[in-house]
């Protein structure tokens, strides 16, 4: 239960011995560029894992830190949790400075990937170490863990040791240590990556029910999109260590503010087109493929109000919003995937593969090697710029 | 024909299971001999050993035993009760302040971590017997010879002990565990005592062992630095017996002694046997 601010935090990580520009020989003074294995900023000081980092996390808000592996999502996280130090900038949490404060006491809990459980203890041990910590009485610890272990339905496993139990049962314990404690903000660190997927969806809508049992602040991080569009209040998509873009889980999937978070949010990715921008009578047009449509009034507006200038696009169509018809962008159908109430047919058009989501009475198994053409809806483009990705409506 | 194959096959079967079983029998007989060489010898009397060896046991056990426990030079009760105190102080410490040093260089990041650790790592091409010289010239410089806790001291440095504690860390501890551990609230120190200890419960007990062992029948450090009589470690003792002049000497006491001497290590090794067997093999398969 507390507000996190997290102003201008940068980390930075101290270059290591093996990342050191080498000297080429002995007495030669040029340098051979070290392997760079992912595209963070380097600075003389080291490799920027996250900079310019901006939050304001409301109380009981459920936030999520999104982006692929080498973003910078769980560093942060590791930099509210006080295990990783700040480079530069400041956190807050329930307004106070919290930068050089112990984990311990900054009054959060932390859920691990891989559960981290004390193997030698009990589950009942497990989750009542912090308060024994705290030198809580006896009696207190034994409702405390009892009502955690109530709430996430492991009261017939308290007496086994972690290895007795599954993945899932685990991460429910992990859960129980981390609530048992009523922390201000409770931390978790892709908690559903080790699950399989049916465990991972069923933990998933476990968490959401949690969520509404316990009156705290969530900050959670995956690189699972589906994860943050279903448990979020907000997600936050970062990338090489920026933030891309924060908005609630439909704004973020409606209006992308870039190529990365357009291509990023959303299962199949949204296809990109090269294509070109048209003023015409006032009136804004997206040329791509031998086809033009209109945009929508809404987007029309607010590429007016930006006095958006015709150019050349990138423009980006959800699967979902691609429909097939008589002519329009052209394309030839490798594979198609029957999903049950739909079908996904991916396409080749031009050299570029694209993926439609069509209704199982328009596609069936005979579309393989077949010619379609498909369109889309003027309120279903996404414009963006070609030559910084940004999205040109906002 | 498929009646053949099977034959021929089962036969194979047969030959390589009589190699290894021969294998491991010879082995197992070679480590096996001397103890039961021990326990014959000291069932005889001193003119019986001049006379070879025999594979059945003589009656002199007793005769040996009380000869062992009344020899003047020696005092059995006091020697057990000094080796016991050096081996399992040393057994303790050890283990305790190695993979106290092993924690430190695996979870904590600090300037020049690697080389601490490979500085520790070469204290282990050092013979004992050259820092030995060093050692035995202070004690005597400042009267600290005839002190059972110089003896366990300088046995807290074990950088093989250390070593084998780091590896052992590295396969089991996932740091956030510890991390873990950290925000719940507890303090490094007990993280170190409530947490890690016990997950190390296995690379302990094996270390435990060898170091109680190793100290057990450390002959080197205590015949340099002990040489009064309330004192002396068992090793002395059966040392003493060993090069008792003409008149006095007596293999079957020496025998009987040595018997005596490695009872208690055969204790320990059976109670902790399990623990043995469960670190050697810990890490090698996925848990």
């Amino acid at each position: 239960m507390a507000e996190v601010t997290i102003k201008n935090v940068k980390k930075v990580y101290p270059f290591r011995e093996t990342d050191k520009p080498k000297k080429k020989g002995l007495f030669k003074k040029t340098v051979e560029e070290p392997v760079r294995r992912n595209n963070l900023e380097r600075t003389a000081d080291g490799v920027v894992a996250v900079q310019e980092f901006n939050l304001d996390i409301k109380d009981k808000e459920f936030i999520v830190l999104v982006g692929p592996s080498g973003c910078g999502k769980s560093t942060t996280l590791r930099m509210v949790a006080g295990l990783e130090e700040i480079t530069s900038g400041e956190l807050y949490i329930d307004g106070k400075l919290v930068n050089s404060v112990e984990p311990k006491d900054r009054d959060i809990a932390m859920v691990f990937q891989n559960y981290a459980l004390y193997p030698h203890m009990t589950v009942y041990d497990n989750i009542a170490y912090s308060l024994k910590i705290k030198n809580t009485p006896k009696d207190v610890i034994d409702k405390k863990v009892r009502e955690a272990a109530e709430i996430l339905d492991i009261t017939q496993y308290l007496q086994r040791k972690p290895k007795a139990l599954s993945g899932g049962q685990r991460q429910r314990v992990a859960i129980g240590r981390a609530i048992v404690r009523n922390p201000k903000v409770l931390l978790m660190d892709e908690p559903l990556s080790n699950l399989d997927a049916k465990l991972r969806n069923q933990m998933r809508s476990e968490i959401i029910k949690l969520r509404k049992r316990i009156d705290t602040t969530f900050i959670y991080v995956t690189h699972d999109q589906t994860e943050a569009m279903t448990l979020g209040d907000r997600i936050v998509v970062m990338k090489d260590g920026f933030i891309q873009q924060i908005g609630t889980p439909q704004e973020v999937f409606d209006h992308p503010r870039n190529v990365f978070v357009a291509g990023f949010i959303g299962t199949p990715q949204m296809n990109f087109f090269d294509g070109e921008l048209i003023l015409k009578d006032g009136k804004y047009y997206v040329k791509t493929k031998g086809i033009t449509v209109e945009l929508s009034a809404e987007k029309q507006k607010r590429l007016h109000e930006h006095n958006v200038q015709p150019q050349e696009i990138t423009l980006g169509i959800r699967p979902e919003h691609l429909y097939l018809s008589p002519e329009g962008i052209e394309g030839t159908v490798d594979v198609s995937e029957l999903m049950g109430s739909s079908r996904h047919l991916h396409l080749n058009a031009d050299g570029k593969d694209i993926i439609v989501i069509a209704p199982t009475d328009e596609a069936d198994e005979g579309f393989n090697g077949k010619t379609v053409h498909l369109s889309f809806l003027g309120k279903s483009a996404h414009i963006f710029s070609k030559t910084d990705e940004t999205n040109l409506e906002y | 024909m498929s009646k053949d194959i099977n034959k021929s096959a089962r036969i194979k079967l047969l030959i390589s299971r009589i190699v290894v079983y021969g294998i491991l029998i010879f082995l197992a007989f070679l480590c096996l001999f001397f103890f039961y060489l021990m326990i014959i010898n000291s069932t005889r009397s001193n003119a019986q050993l001049k006379t070879g060896f025999t594979i059945i046991p003589g009656g002199h056990m007793l005769d040996n035993f009380i000869n062992a426990w009344n020899d003047g030079s020696i005092n059995i009760p006091v020697g057990m009760k000094n080796s016991f105190i050096v081996s399992s102080m040393c057994a303790v410490l050890t283990t305790y302040f190695s993979a106290l040093t092993a924690y430190g260089t695996y979870v904590y990041d600090f300037k020049y971590k690697s080389l601490v650790h490979i500085f520790i790592l070469a204290i282990m091409m050092i013979p004992a017997q050259v820092s030995a010289v060093g050692f035995i010239q202070l004690a005597y410089k400042y009267n600290l010879t005839n002190k059972l806790w110089m003896l366990i001291i300088p046995s807290i440095a074990a950088p093989s002990v250390y070593f084998y504690m780091r590896q052992y860390l590295e396969a089991t501890l996932p740091l956030e565990m510890v991390e873990a551990a950290r925000i719940d609230g507890s303090s490094e120190f007990r993280i170190f005592n409530t947490i890690v200890l016990p997950i190390m419960k296995p690379a302990v007990a094996v270390q435990m062992i060898f170091s109680f062992v190793g100290s057990w029948n450390n002959y080197f450090m205590p015949a340099l630095l002990l040489n009064k009589a309330e004192k002396k470690t068992v090793p002395i003792m059966i040392a003493q017996l060993r090069s008792a002049d003409y008149s006095k000497f007596d293999m079957g006491k020496v025998y009987m002694l040595m018997l005596m001497a490695i009872l208690p290590v055969m204790v320990i090794y059976i109670i902790l046997s399990k623990s043995i067997i469960k670190g050697v093999t810990s890490g090698s398969v996925k848990g």
